[in-house]
């Protein structure tokens, strides 16, 4: 088989996390960090250590998302708790 | 007649003169007179909208100073309720306003009668189980209504339009797990951060009162006061199982039966309902509590110490006791000197 036609598989992705209010105790407010292979929003949101119950409103460049999503190479997402105080 | 006193506001495009009569035709109903409730009462009275309808099931406390900007000293010394100090500050603030105070817990039983009432409805609401049912009612009425929430320095806002856009239970499917929702208590509240959501709220509904649907936000808008963070999402989508604005199965308002005990978010409290509607003759619990102790009342509610816990009473039968997240201990004081 001819290797030289294969795309070369990205083996990780650079993100910027933003995280809020409560997710920001015991993490950080925002990071730069790499993702080995092509992770979903919800994998992310795991490796984090962040129970997925207590995600509220996830954005990503902009536009909301949801666990499956895959946040391309270079994407800011935010990921906030339910805000219910007020 | 009004002359000089809107000039600015209705010399704004968006508004203008036939903008400004919307206004004095307008009818909100702001359900929570907390921090949010308060800050955007406040910019309605001096907006000029004509009919306000403000509703809390709460009494003014010194804590709450800080960042609920309708409230002062002697509101909180009086522990006056909430919607009541709200109402007398809108009179003293504009006086062309008309204004019902409701000091009531908003639940399935009344909801639907107070949105019924209203253009817009504003959320000022401390708690989720509020908001569900306020959803509930408003998506089921098709009345538009402007949640917002805050926390620490982060809060967010996003206005639903029934049948247009996704509604509360779109955007939050399923309740938070009991217990891990952070709380004003928990984690605090900037004042700054309350009257920046409170603004962006004041501004949709002021938008939907005059008629501009082209620029309202269609989507989520947060904020983090102490990172310097501004963020806006498009593209919310509606969710065709959402039980609430998809199957129109209004699980909320149709739970008629209200807990009678709940443990109060963020307070070391626990309200206790009577479960019906009833109507408490204050002074005749005052002479029946005489005995226990100092009783303090007013108009609206009535106040003693007993076996060591605040308890308030109001005149709907509900009562209000400090120190305890205990259900039980809470139910068995209110037997014990209440006993509706």
């Amino acid at each position: 088989m001819a290797t030289g036609s294969e795309v070369p598989r990205k083996v990780s992705v650079q993100l910027t996390i933003k995280l809020f209010a409560g997710f920001q105790r015991g993490r950080f407010a925002i990071e730069t960090r790499a993702f080995p292979g092509s992770p979903t929003v919800g994998e992310i949101v795991d490796a984090l250590a962040i129970p997925r119950p207590e995600v509220g409103v996830m954005m990503v460049n902009g536009r909301n998302v949801e666990f499956d999503d895959r946040p391309a190479e270079g994407s800011v997402l935010a990921i906030f708790p339910v805000i219910g105080g007020g | 007649m009004t002359g000089d006193r809107y000039s600015r506001q209705a010399r704004f495009w968006g508004i203008g003169a036939e903008g400004q009569a919307r206004l004095a035709a307008g009818r909100v109903l702001v359900v929570g007179c907390g921090a949010l409730g308060s800050s955007v009462i406040d910019l309605l009275a001096r907006a000029g909208v004509g009919h306000l309808v403000v509703v809390d099931r709460d009494f003014v406390e010194l804590s709450n100073l800080q960042r609920q900007l309708l409230y002062d000293e002697a509101d909180a010394a009086a522990g006056t309720p909430k919607a009541v100090a709200a109402a007398a500050a809108v009179g003293r603030i504009n006086a062309g306003v008309e204004v019902e105070a409701v000091v009531a817990d908003v639940t399935p039983t009344n909801v639907e009668a107070l949105v019924a009432r209203a253009d817009v409805v504003v959320d000022g609401t401390d708690n989720l189980e509020t908001r569900y049912l306020l959803n509930d009612a408003c998506v089921k009425a098709g009345i538009p209504w402007v949640y917002g929430g805050a926390v620490g320095s982060t809060g967010m806002s996003m206005t639903i339009l029934p049948g247009e856009t996704a509604c509360f239970r779109c955007l939050f499917a399923t309740p938070q797990p009991a217990g891990t929702m952070e709380t004003c208590e928990s984690a605090g509240v900037l004042a700054s951060i309350v009257v920046t959501v409170a603004a962006m709220q004041w501004t949709e509904a002021v938008k939907l009162l005059v008629g501009d649907r082209e620029h309202l936000n269609h989507g989520i808008t947060a904020f983090d006061v102490w990172t310097n963070d501004h963020l806006q999402a498009e593209g919310v989508p509606r969710r065709p199982d959402c039980p609430c604005c998809g199957e129109r199965r209004f699980e909320y308002l149709d739970a008629r039966v209200t807990s009678r005990t709940a443990s109060l978010c963020g307070r070391d409290a626990v309200q206790v309902s009577p479960g019906r509607a009833v109507r408490l003759d204050l002074g005749a619990l005052a002479r029946k509590l005489a005995g226990t102790g100092s009783v303090t009342s007013n108009d609206y509610l009535l106040r003693s110490v007993v076996d060591g816990h605040e308890m308030t009473v109001f005149a709907d039968g509900r009562a209000i006791i400090k120190g305890t997240h205990d259900l039980a201990v809470a139910r068995s004081l209110y037997a014990r000197y209440v006993g509706t």
